[in-house]
């Protein structure tokens, strides 16, 4: 039963042009900016599958990058999300693979992201409807479930250690 | 409480005498431990956001960045205005509504999910021709839109609403079998009827594989949203009549997801197949990405 409530159905309010491609993603940008306490400096973006072959028509980089920059699904400047990170001097990479190895489903990302001297590694699979789940941080398998009805903040302060957790650069 | 099948959702409805639309009111209050007002205001938020998209999309004649949607909700606007539609007024309108919505969201303007952003266009459609043609009034088309949610929550924890995990026959199916239930309730059919329609609906769209062009969502998802208003109505129609589907409804959706499971990866919305890769299609794709990278 992943889906527990009428708003993961009829919901989320969101900029289109996918609730998969674009406003699940958003979600799971947003709990990555919430674990590290705020906008990160650097994110390495790994898509996989349905998400490499088609970010540019979703804007599915726009969407996890607007997430990280703090964005809800259904702010305008989604649209605006590559000039945005640049002007934050959020600098990011992003990759393509075939299928994650980590969780068996075609809308997968994983990001690893660094704020000041804290490093996260969060993997996050958007299941549709604007629903999205994270199955793992640094290494750990976890599931936690992000719908666009429920403050992530509140969700991200569930997971202190990985908040705190101060990794050296190339660690990860 | 809780309702996994439809067939459950039914006997809810006639042990506690409630409509479809009050059971999952009660239930996701139950669930939430929201009260019934704050989420009917909650409920109410989505139709307004519904009404702007199609109020935005009705009047905009500009394309979509990508230059391969837009303005098609103004020619069926003004069609539809000069009489001369064979659908009638019903579907007709909510062609013209649907349109405007799945416009606003290739434009990545505001609209909401029902249940996803690709098949965004169905259910207000229907709603707001419902409005425009019978008068029904908005607090029955939040009504509504609790009928529909019960519909999208028992396929989509049975199934799949997304294109990615189950071909277009899991968004738009799942949302033109929702925009047909709903119909139904808001013409005082009774549960049963239904999820008649809601079966009949689904039945129609299996199979339906995803194959975006570009991966964008807008050709053909734009049109199938507007062609699934009308086989909402169709099938309305058909329940309301008294006609039953002969496949139970969760039996339906059972077979949606063994078909969306059985669908190579080519058309879940990869744009590796289908129309995707027609001949216009890879063109556009080519012309479209040449220039952005």
């Amino acid at each position: 039963m992943e889906f527990q409530s009428c708003f993961d159905i009829i919901g989320p309010i969101m900029v289109g042009p996918s609730s998969s491609h674009t406003a699940g993603v958003v979600s799971i940008g947003r709990f990555i900016h919430e674990l590290l306490g705020g906008c990160p400096k650097e994110a390495n973006i790994i898509f996989y599958d349905s998400f490499a072959q088609t970010y540019q028509g979703h804007g599915t980089d726009k969407a996890l990058l607007g997430g990280l920059l703090g964005m809800d699904t259904d702010d305008p400047r989604i649209k605006y999300a590559l000039e945005l990170a640049y002007g934050q001097g959020l600098d990011y990479t992003l990759n393509f693979e075939d299928n994650c190895a980590h969780f068996e489903h075609p809308n997968t990302t994983i990001v690893t992201a660094r704020r000041g001297e804290n490093v996260v590694k969060v993997g996050g699979a958007s299941l549709g409807g604007g629903l999205s789940k994270v199955f793992i941080i640094d290494g750990k398998t976890v599931d936690i479930r992000l719908s666009t009805g429920e403050d992530l903040s509140v969700i991200a302060k569930k997971y202190p250690q990985y908040r705190m957790r101060k990794v050296l650069m190339g660690d990860v | 409480m809780e309702i996994q099948s439809m067939k459950e959702l039914i006997e809810a409805c006639e042990s506690e005498q409630k409509t479809i639309g009050e059971i999952m009111l009660m239930m996701e209050a139950e669930k939430s431990g929201r009260n019934k007002e704050t989420i009917i205001s909650m409920m109410e938020e989505r139709l307004i956001k519904m009404k702007e998209a199609v109020d935005n999309g009705k009047k905009d004649t500009s394309a979509a960045p990508s230059g391969i949607s837009g303005g098609d909700a103004v020619k069926m606007s003004e069609y539809e205005r000069s009489g001369k539609s064979l659908t009638g007024d019903y579907i007709s309108n909510a062609m013209t509504f649907s349109l405007a919505t799945s416009e606003s969201n290739a434009r990545m303007g505001v609209i909401v999910a029902t249940p996803t952003a690709g098949a965004a266009g169905i259910l207000p459609g229907v709603l707001f021709s419902l409005h425009k043609n019978d008068g029904t009034f908005y607090k029955d088309l939040v009504m509504g839109l609790f009928t529909a949610s019960m519909l999208g929550y028992v396929i989509a924890n049975r199934s799949f609403i997304s294109g990615a995990a189950g071909g277009c026959q899991a968004e738009v199916g799942s949302a033109t079998a929702m925009a047909a239930g709903t119909i139904v309730e808001l013409k005082g059919g009774t549960p049963k009827q239904v999820v008649h329609a809601t079966a009949i609906a689904m039945k129609s769209l299996l199979g339906l594989v995803c194959d975006p062009v570009a991966g964008l969502v807008e050709v053909p998802c734009i049109k199938r949203n507007v062609i699934g208003t009308s086989i909402a109505f169709a099938a309305a129609d058909l329940a309301l009549a008294g006609v039953e589907s002969r496949i139970p409804c969760d039996e339906v959706i059972e077979a949606m997801y063994k078909i969306g499971k059985e669908m190579p990866r080519t058309l879940r919305e990869t744009a590796l197949g289908g129309l995707a890769m027609t001949e216009t299609g890879k063109r556009v794709k080519e012309e479209l990405f040449c220039r952005k990278t």
